[in-house]
């Protein structure tokens, strides 16, 4: 596979430096070979200079791109190869001086051209370290970038770039202007150093190496330059390379950045450990705070806080206490302690430390104790309130007397509150995961009773009938029914159930039982009131009752029968008299009287009805309902309701009376408690 | 909102019952009235002059003692009912099984 988006940028700046260098050393040994043959090269300086600012360019380019590659490498490992790039130029510059010491005056000694072989070998090696490392620096200074720090460092990057072509205007003459070029880098040096953020963040034992590294680095920067500085001042080469503002700065740089870096380091010991402390503190809150994931428990939690507290106050022991109420087990609650210990230490603390009944009143925090006991002199006790009871209560000893500072006791009292924030999230999550399952649940409910109300009405054309029902919860104690006995007889039903909710539903799936299997026997609505009580007497718990109303028609000689069991008396509008009244007769709600003597407390009616008369049966919601002044919906409202709406068909007038419910409730319209409706409308005979 | 403030004379207990009473207050009244049952009370009376409301669990509760208080030989009444809570129980019927009187001193009267 070929990949024409990968440049070797790197191996073509190595091949590149590599050749301008090899370049530069052929060019001097044509100048020395002209010298020696008394032959004018026709090479001007120029060319030797232009080379050696391209053989520094793509050194530059070179390590760039090593440092680009090397983003993730740690401090330690960069400064190591720092340190042994710089030890091999040195001690390469020292083998090169043994070795023509060695050789001494021999003829091989003196030849020049190996001479300048060597002298090109060590400023290639020399340049390479320098400029290795000043980018190693750039890698340190930039580590907490700010917009600040940049512009320092473009600002150098571009002095040093100026200084690379100073040569030409320069000639290589130890001048003034050379002299103030150096200071102006050096001071820029100076004040790049003061960018040493990252020394803090090396842990005690990286600091020890990187004191050790910096050291090296130092070491070869000096040996390196006292060598360049040697070679200046012989007057052996044709043209000097090392003399050169841009390598004399960046000697100054390495050096002078190195030294402060070692300084402050060596500096950093010994408050190292608290730095490192304020680290792990850190951590430890980023692990307290992440909220716990609904398999894991709280006690890993607490364990974490324990760890942390120990770890924050340098204590010499803990344990937890926890309270008994909460459903809670830690597998080791002790730290650094003999459980003999802790019975004599718990004996020393204040009475209230086991008070778990303490109700607090404000957010409690740790407070420390003086203990009087033969090893532990001092103690912190940390409160755990959790949606504000107390769950548990750390407690941290140490062998000193008031062990604990302002800063320990802060750190500790963040850390419990974000244990407890964790541990509360963590049953929110639980609760919201389980009463979701619950609301599923209830939503089965909802669907399952939604079908024991009739979709259907048995009626037959000589009267209309419609039915609405509405429950404040999902499950709601409202019923209505109707049955078809005959080709003539018809029987409907409405019914409410004591109380709201799931209850009332479990007992209104009963009521439809009764009802359904009762009204088959062919009882009157008197009768059907006494079986159901005695039925409904078996099943509901002692404090329910049903109430109920049950009428039967008889389509063929337009007559009814009505009883009530307790329930909202039925609303009759008569067509003849354009008025409407409550159907009043006695009757007892099922449940109440659970024995015979029910039967005397049911009555059963029989009338006659008209076509256009009509029926409203209703369950008390209805009524009840209040307006936001507290006044209820009430009898006459409805009574008058109905009276202004003769004409409508039952579907049309139920919808009014809905209606007019909504608008008198006023505000968003709810109605807090269940209500029902059923009406029934005789229709003119054709 | 209920209130219930309990008052013993003798062997009478005057449960007087301020507020309302709906599905989530019920458990209330029934704690209350169980727990004031001492042996030696024979009458029970309700004070229902400041009871604004009382719903069908309320008056399950009250139900439910029927039985309980003419085992027990308790004289159970509920006087002073407003118009409207008094419609209540006489629609329900809970007037049939329960001394509904007009105050306190007929209620009191009744074990004789």
């Amino acid at each position: 596979m070929i990949k024409t988006n990968a440049i070797p940028l790197g191996k073509i700046s190595l091949l590149l430096a590599i050749l301008f260098w090899l370049a530069l050393l052929l060019v001097d040994l044509v100048r020395i070979f002209g010298v020696i043959n008394n032959l004018d090269s026709g090479i001007s300086e120029e060319v030797t200079w232009g080379l050696e600012i391209l053989f520094f360019f793509f050194t530059y380019f070179l390590y760039r791109h090593i440092f680009w590659k090397s983003k993730q490498v740690d401090f330690v490992t960069l400064l190591w190869r720092g340190a042994s790039t710089g030890l091999f130029a040195a001690i390469a510059g020292l083998l090169t001086e043994l070795i023509f010491y060695a050789l001494g005056d021999s003829k091989i000694g003196k030849d020049p051209f190996l001479q300048t072989i060597f002298y090109h070998l060590n400023f290639a090696w020399s340049s390479v370290f320098l400029i290795s490392t000043a980018l190693l620096w750039k890698h340190l200074i930039l580590y907490q970038k700010t917009k600040k720090v940049v512009k320092q460092w473009q600002v150098f990057e571009l002095s040093m770039l100026t200084a690379l072509f100073f040569i030409f205007f320069n000639h290589n003459n130890f001048d003034y202007s050379f002299l103030f070029g150096l200071v102006i880098l050096l001071v820029i040096s100076i004040l790049l150093s003061a960018n040493l953020k990252w020394i803090p963040y090396l842990k005690f034992k990286e600091k020890w190496k990187t004191l050790l590294f910096l050291f090296l680095i130092l070491l070869s920067a000096t040996l390196l330059f006292y060598r360049i500085l040697a070679y200046g001042n012989e007057e052996r080469f044709q043209i000097n390379l090392t003399d050169n503002l841009f390598l004399m700065a960046l000697f100054g740089f390495v050096i002078v950045y190195g030294l402060f870096s070692f300084l402050v380091t060596l500096f950093n010991l010994p408050t190292s450990s608290v730095f490192e402390q304020k680290l792990t503190e850190a951590l430890n809150f980023q692990k307290l705070s992440q909220s716990i994931q609904p398999e894991e428990n709280e006690e890993q939690v607490l364990d974490i806080l324990v760890d942390s507290c120990i770890g924050a106050s340098f204590s010499d022991g803990a344990w937890i206490a926890l309270n008994p109420t909460e459903q809670l087990k830690i597998q080791n609650p002790l730290r650094s302690i003999e459980p003999s210990t802790l019975t004599e230490l718990t004996a020393l603390l204040p009475a209230e430390f086991q008070n778990w009944s303490l109700t607090p009143t404000n957010e409690f925090q740790p407070y420390s104790v003086r203990l009087k006991h033969p090893r532990y002199k001092s103690a912190l006790l940390v409160p755990l309130l959790v949606n504000k009871t107390l769950l548990a209560q750390i407690v941290l000893v140490k062998e000193v007397k008031e062990g604990f500072n302002k800063e320990m006791v802060n750190i500790i009292g963040t850390f419990a509150r974000q244990a407890c924030i964790s541990v509360e999230n963590h049953r929110l999550l639980n609760q919201a995961i389980s009463s979701e399952r619950y609301q599923e649940e209830l939503k089965i409910a909802q669907r399952v009773q939604k079908a024991l109300l009739p979709l259907k009405l048995d009626h037959p054309n000589s009267f209309d009938i419609c039915a609405y029902s509405n429950t404040t919860d999902e499950v709601g104690g409202d019923y209505y029914d109707t049955y078809q006995v005959d080709e003539h007889k018809f029987v409907f039903i409405i019914g409410d159930v004591s109380g709201k909710g799931t209850s009332a539903a479990f007992h209104m799936a009963q009521m439809k039982g009764v009802f359904q299997s009762l009204i088959q026997l062919g009882l009157g609505p008197g009768d059907f009131m006494i079986k159901a009580n005695s039925a409904l007497s078996k099943c509901l718990e002692r404090n329910h009752f049903i109430t109920a109303s049950i009428f039967e028609l008889d389509t063929h000689s337009q007559q009814f029968r009505h009883a009530r069991a307790g329930h909202i008396p039925t609303l009759w509008y008569s067509a003849q008299t354009q008025s409407a009244e409550y159907i009043v007769v006695d009757g007892l709600g099922l449940g109440i009287v659970r024995n015979q003597n029910y039967e005397n407390h049911v009555q059963e009616i029989a009338g006659n009805y008209q076509p256009g008369d009509f029926l409203i049966l209703l369950t008390d919601g209805i009524l009840e309902s209040r307006n936001d002044v507290g006044e209820q919906f009430g009898y006459t409202r409805l009574k008058e309701l109905v009276e202004s709406y003769p004409q409508l068909p039952p579907v049309e007038l139920q919808q009014a009376i809905i209606d007019s419910l909504h608008q008198f409730v006023g505000g968003d319209g709810m109605i807090d408690d269940d209500y029902s409706l059923v009406v029934v409308k005789f229709k003119e005979r054709k | 909102m209920l209130q219930i403030e309990k008052v013993r004379e003798g062997d009478v207990l005057i449960l007087q019952l301020i507020g309302e009473v709906d599905a989530s207050n019920s458990v209330l009244l029934d704690q209350s009235i169980q727990e004031s049952l001492q042996p030696e009370i024979k009458v029970v009376v309700i004070d229902g002059k400041e009871l604004k409301y009382i719903s069908s669990a309320g008056l399950g509760v009250f139900m439910s003692y029927v039985d309980d208080f003419s085992e027990r030989g308790i004289h159970f009444s509920i006087f002073g009912l407003i118009q409207q809570v008094g419609e209540v129980f006489k629609i329900l019927g809970l007037d049939r099984v329960i001394a509904i009187v007009p105050d306190k001193t007929t209620a009191v009267a009744l074990r004789k």
